[in-house]
């Protein structure tokens, strides 16, 4: 571990249950074979022109050997094979010293006119061809493949593979760059991976033009890679996910997937396959909306810790608690999100062009037909007396229109939109919506809660389970703590591993959470640190105050300034920083001054 | 009948006698050994060389290592040649001489060896 950042890495989220040793199933690596076939075909190409090449030299050579030749005092001379082949070395590659040794007689001219426009020939033919081998898209594919071949399985670090790099994929990788985390990404538009080197990351991140559809791609992608810790199928076709899910799925089945779909069928399908975590982005705003509705704090909680470090603190909506609402758009986005509405019991009515088509639409809630842009429609679905609005669309522009327009009959609507093109964001910005789905990045901070720690995961489970004012204390705690942007999350272990310097501490029975979060440097001074959780044989305590006695094995998600942790951090592993915070006494920290010290004033750690 | 093989052949085989016929004689005589012989050698070799390209099968490996050995030795035994004819004051001495033939005996060699592999090749094509 001579990487800092690797180290750094293995004590911030260290896990011991990394597989190791050899794979149960043989990943295929296919398209490395396509590779080196590309390789030999291109060899192959080359033996015509090299041919040409020597046939013409040594005819070229043979010829001026066999020619008599005179030397100035007229005596008769024939080139040896040394002066032949010199002369046409320089003749042919057109650099041209002259006639060499001795002026040539009319017959060698005759023959040396021939051979240079033979050997033209020849090289023209024999560079041509090369230099279109060069170009070929096969062969620079091949070469591709292979450097990126070698770069995944020189990974020597734990890494995730991102299967698709568009909006979502981007918003990862930096998030995971910024943590020091590696990873491999595969996608089939040339454009993303070029994309890659323009984007300042870190570490160096292998991409692959290829469709992932093909095992052989994940397999040189590093699906086989015992380094590989998840794979996420993030593209923006629902069946590719589904292929990746599959092959992942049967090939490492020990590996976590996170797939993106929009749709509840391919979703089944995928649950299908093992135990994947899907995400529908549609269906986590719609989960989203439901507690934003409800519970405002948390809501403001949950996305702020989604968000990752650096993330400002998002302003805290006062949507309608009850009311009725308008959505436009009945759609995938519509329908799940019209179930969750009625699920908290409001009533809904449904703007879509198509309704009467659309099946199912005339149960329950109240359809219009119409588009929601004309006045009649407007009127008709009530948006003057309405308290929700959800321009739900699947066309950016149209979804813009539909709020501008429902403002101007209702301006104290609270507006929900999607936004479906990462380019229309200033927009919606400017339109200030109350609350904007943008499908990429629901999926990208919903990926990141998930992999970053898996502790946050479990938090942000129990979070909706605490209550609205539990939320904003926390918030206020934490903003009070350091402000409006968030620091660091991390999780430690109080284990021999991880906190070697409290180990006899915590098997008194009185380890108490308020003394390890003591300062080292003034014991008087409490860490600026916030507890969000304490994880304890799989039962979690919340936001735990300073009395909480510790255990041997408890997990501890902390938030806070990077000093802070640095202090936590000496206290777990230097034995006299944690006799001072926990005691009070100072102890000597070096084995000598220990061993000068009386014997009573010794305390076994 | 493959052309491609009949050419392949043809090559592998003649590579293989003009080096012997260059190497028969007296090691140490110049008389007994034409240095058009020697050249004819080395573009017949390099010929074969460049068809054994682009072979994926282990047997072509093979067959392409022994090439490269023989064009290797080929081209030492010219360059030696034209050190003794054309850069050394004493000439083409019988010492110089058996250099040339002797690194071109190392060719025929590897030359053998092809010949080998290609009788092999076929033989096991006609078994199959």
């Amino acid at each position: 571990m001579g990487n800092p950042l690797l180290s750094f890495w293995y004590r911030l989220f260290g896990q011991n249950d990394r597989p190791s040793g050899r794979l149960r199933r043989p990943i295929p690596m296919a398209s490395a074979v396509q590779a080196s076939a590309t390789i030999f075909l291109i060899l192959r190409r080359m033996r015509v022109p090299l041919v040409v090449l020597i046939t013409i030299f040594a005819v070229s050579v043979l010829g001026l050997t066999l020619i008599p030749g005179r030397t100035p005092e007229g005596l008769p001379y024939r080139m040896s094979f040394f002066d032949a082949f010199y002369f046409m070395s320089y003749t042919a590659s057109t650099i041209g010293f002259g006639e060499l040794p001795y002026a040539f007689t009319d017959a060698q001219r005759l023959w040396v006119t021939a051979t240079i426009y033979l050997t033209v020939i020849g090289w023209a033919y024999a560079i041509g061809s090369l230099l279109a081998l060069v170009q070929d898209r096969g062969f620079r594919q091949a070469l591709a493949l292979q450097h990126f071949t070698r770069k995944v399985s020189r990974l020597r670090e734990p890494f995730l593979l991102i299967v698709g790099y568009g909006r979502t994929g981007e918003l990862l990788g930096r998030s995971f760059d910024a943590l020091g985390r590696r990873f491999v990404v595969i996608d089939v538009e040339s454009e993303r991976i070029d994309a890659l080197d323009l984007d300042a990351y870190h570490a160096d991140v292998p991409g692959l033009v290829a469709d992932a559809r093909d095992p052989g791609h994940l397999g040189v992608a590093g699906l086989g890679n015992s380094h590989c810790e998840a794979v996420l199928a993030l593209t923006n076709d629902d069946e590719a996910n589904l292929a990746v899910t599959m092959t992942a799925a049967l090939l490492r089945p020990d590996l976590p997937v996170i797939a993106r779909t929009v749709s509840p069928v391919i979703a089944e399908r995928m649950h299908a396959f093992g135990t994947p975590t899907v995400v529908n982005p549609f269906d986590r705003f719609g989960d989203h909306l439901r507690i934003a509705l409800r519970a405002p704090a948390t809501y403001q909680l949950i996305t702020w810790l989604e968000s990752g470090p650096g993330a400002e603190l998002p302003p805290r909506g006062s949507p309608p608690a009850d009311g009725r609402w308008v959505v436009c758009g009945y759609g995938r986005f519509g329908r799940e999100l019209i179930e969750d509405l009625q699920a908290e019991g409001l009533d809904v009515t449904v703007v879509d062009p198509l309704a009467d088509a659309a099946d199912g639409t005339a149960e329950d809630p109240a359809v219009v037909c119409g588009h929601g842009f004309e006045t009649a429609v407007l009127e008709q679905a009530g948006v003057a007396e309405a308290v929700g609005y959800v321009a739900g669309t699947d066309n950016d522009t149209s979804n813009l229109s539909l709020i501008a327009s429902a403002r101007r009959v209702n301006p104290s609507l609270f507006v929900a939109a999607r936004q479906n093109r990462p380019s229309s964001g200033p927009l919606f910005a400017v339109m200030d919506v109350n609350a904007l789905l943008v499908p990429t990045e629901v999926v990208a901070h919903e990926v990141f809660a998930q992999l970053s720690t898996p502790l946050l995961w479990r938090f942000l489970q129990e979070v909706p389970g605490r209550g609205d004012s539990w939320a904003a204390e926390l918030v206020d705690s934490m903003t009070e703590l350091y402000g409006r942007h968030l620091e660091a999350l991390w999780k430690v272990r109080l284990d021999h591993v991880e906190a070697p310097a409290l180990t006899g501490w915590l098997a008194t029975g009185e380890a108490r959470l308020g003394d390890l979060l003591r300062d080292p440097d003034v014991r008087e001074e409490r860490l600026h640190v916030v507890v969000l959780m304490i994880l304890r044989d799989d039962e979690c305590l919340l936001t735990p105050d300073d009395d909480v006695v510790l255990a041997p094995g408890d997990e501890l998600l902390l938030t806070g300034r990077p000093a802070a942790r640095r202090a936590l951090e000496t206290t777990m592993v230097v034995d006299a920083a944690r006799e001072y915070v926990v005691t009070g006494r100072h102890v000597p920290a070096s084995w000598i001054w220990a061993r000068l010290l009386p014997a009573g004033e010794r305390r076994e750690g | 009948m493959n052309l491609e093989k009949v050419v392949f052949g043809f090559f592998v085989l003649l590579a293989a006698t003009l080096n012997f016929g260059f190497f028969i004689g007296d090691i140490a005589d110049p008389a007994l050994h034409n240095v058009y012989e020697l050249f004819a050698a080395v573009v017949v070799s390099l010929i074969a060389t460049v068809l054994k390209f682009g072979d994926r099968t282990q047997i072509g490996a093979v067959h392409l290592a022994t090439s490269l050995v023989a064009d290797l030795q080929l081209i030492a035994a010219a360059i030696a040649w034209t050190y003794a004819a054309h850069i050394s004051t004493e000439g083409l001495t019988p010492a110089a001489m058996a250099a040339v033939v002797s690194l071109s005996g190392g060719a025929l060699f590897a030359n053998v060896v092809s010949v080998v592999l290609l009788v092999v090749e076929t033989v096991s094509y006609h078994r199959r």
